[in-house]
């Protein structure tokens, strides 16, 4: 009598386990294509902060970012980039890329007081970048040049709000009359 | 009629080299994601490590755990991508981490004193004489260590442990 209570109760432990390790590895599968998405070929962020200013909102705003590009150096001055903060290493970044390795890259020091400029050759394997909103961004003019590998995708599309959806042009600045 | 069977035996060799190759994938997959995000076996070579690693050529594991967590600190072998060259990923020993006092020697006569900057770790090579490391190319952001070294396996059958 026992006997047989334990078999069945095996029984149904079994089909529950199974089905239960079904279900997780469908679920497993389903994250496992996620990240390998997000990780090598496109992904969506959400950046807030004013640096980006007018290009990207104070408050936040959607964009999606694919990772192709960097990988084959298909990047180049004008393009929004996501990089690592050389600061804070656990802190990504949205910036403008404004020279590559050896180009010489003229910058505003201080615009809040003065107007001085500085010109600068980035070393190689370097990259400088600058937020739009020069008056209120910490980027390569505080921190330095920054190295090729810390960038980790190109922004190229708005996602949010959606009555700014749209491509990211290289101008970086947007007419107002359009 | 002849076509027919042919598409059916075309049919099912589809099928089994989709199954083999499904197989495949999901191993490379699974040893992808080890080797990125667990452990993987790497060769080194070169003489800037000297003695602690060959001249010609070690395979140490590394573990990419730490690195994520912050657990990486003063005496650590590490990986850590070129600030020159995207491409090339070197071995050196963490020597300061940020808001460390360096001292190094440019030139047998002179030596400066650095602080390492927030954000950032000195990396130097065990071998000084031949190493291109902090000391020419300056603080290293953490963002760019891929990996800490935690075992050699050496050609002698010598396992060393650091």
């Amino acid at each position: 009598m026992v006997g047989l209570i334990g078999r069945l109760w095996n029984l149904q432990y079994k089909s529950i386990v199974k089905e239960a390790s079904g279900k997780t590895l469908a679920v497993a599968k389903f994250f496992c294509i996620l990240h390998v998405t997000n990780t090598y070929l496109c992904t969506f962020a959400l950046a807030y902060g004013p640096s980006m200013i007018p290009t990207f909102n104070l408050t936040g705003d959607m964009f999606l970012a694919e990772r192709l590009s960097i990988k084959f150096g298909k990047v180049g001055p004008g393009d929004i980039v996501l990089l690592r903060s050389p600061e804070s290493p656990r802190k990504v970044m949205a910036k403008r890329l404004l020279g590559l390795e050896s180009h010489s890259v003229t910058y505003v020091v201080d615009p809040m007081n003065s107007d001085r400029c500085d010109t600068i050759v980035v070393p190689k394997g370097h990259v400088w970048v600058e937020g739009d909103n020069i008056y209120n961004s910490r980027d390569s003019r505080q921190f330095g040049p920054v190295p090729y590998s810390l960038l980790e995708g190109k922004v190229f599309c708005k996602i949010w709000p959606p009555k700014e959806f749209g491509s990211l042009m290289k101008s970086g600045m947007k007419d107002p009359d359009l | 009629m002849r076509l027919l069977s042919y598409m059916g035996q075309w049919k099912s060799a589809a099928k089994e080299v989709l199954d083999r190759t499904a197989i495949v994938a999901k191993f490379l997959c699974l040893l992808h994601v080890t080797n990125n995000y667990l452990c993987s076996p790497t060769l080194v070579y070169g003489p800037s490590m000297l003695p602690t690693l060959n001249l010609t050529g070690d395979v140490v594991l590394a573990e990419h755990v730490s690195h994520r967590i912050g657990k990486v600190g003063t005496g650590d072998v590490v990986l850590v991508r070129s600030p020159v060259d995207p491409r090339r990923i070197l071995t050196k020993r963490v020597v300061g981490m940020e808001g460390d006092t360096v001292s190094f020697y440019v030139d047998p006569m002179y030596s400066q004193t650095t602080v390492v900057p927030k954000g950032h770790v000195w990396i130097q090579g065990d071998n000084t004489y031949a190493s291109s490391d902090s000391r020419h190319f300056g603080s290293v952001p953490y963002g760019l260590i891929q990996g800490k070294v935690f075992f050699r396996e050496s050609n002698e059958l010598r396992i060393t442990r650091f």
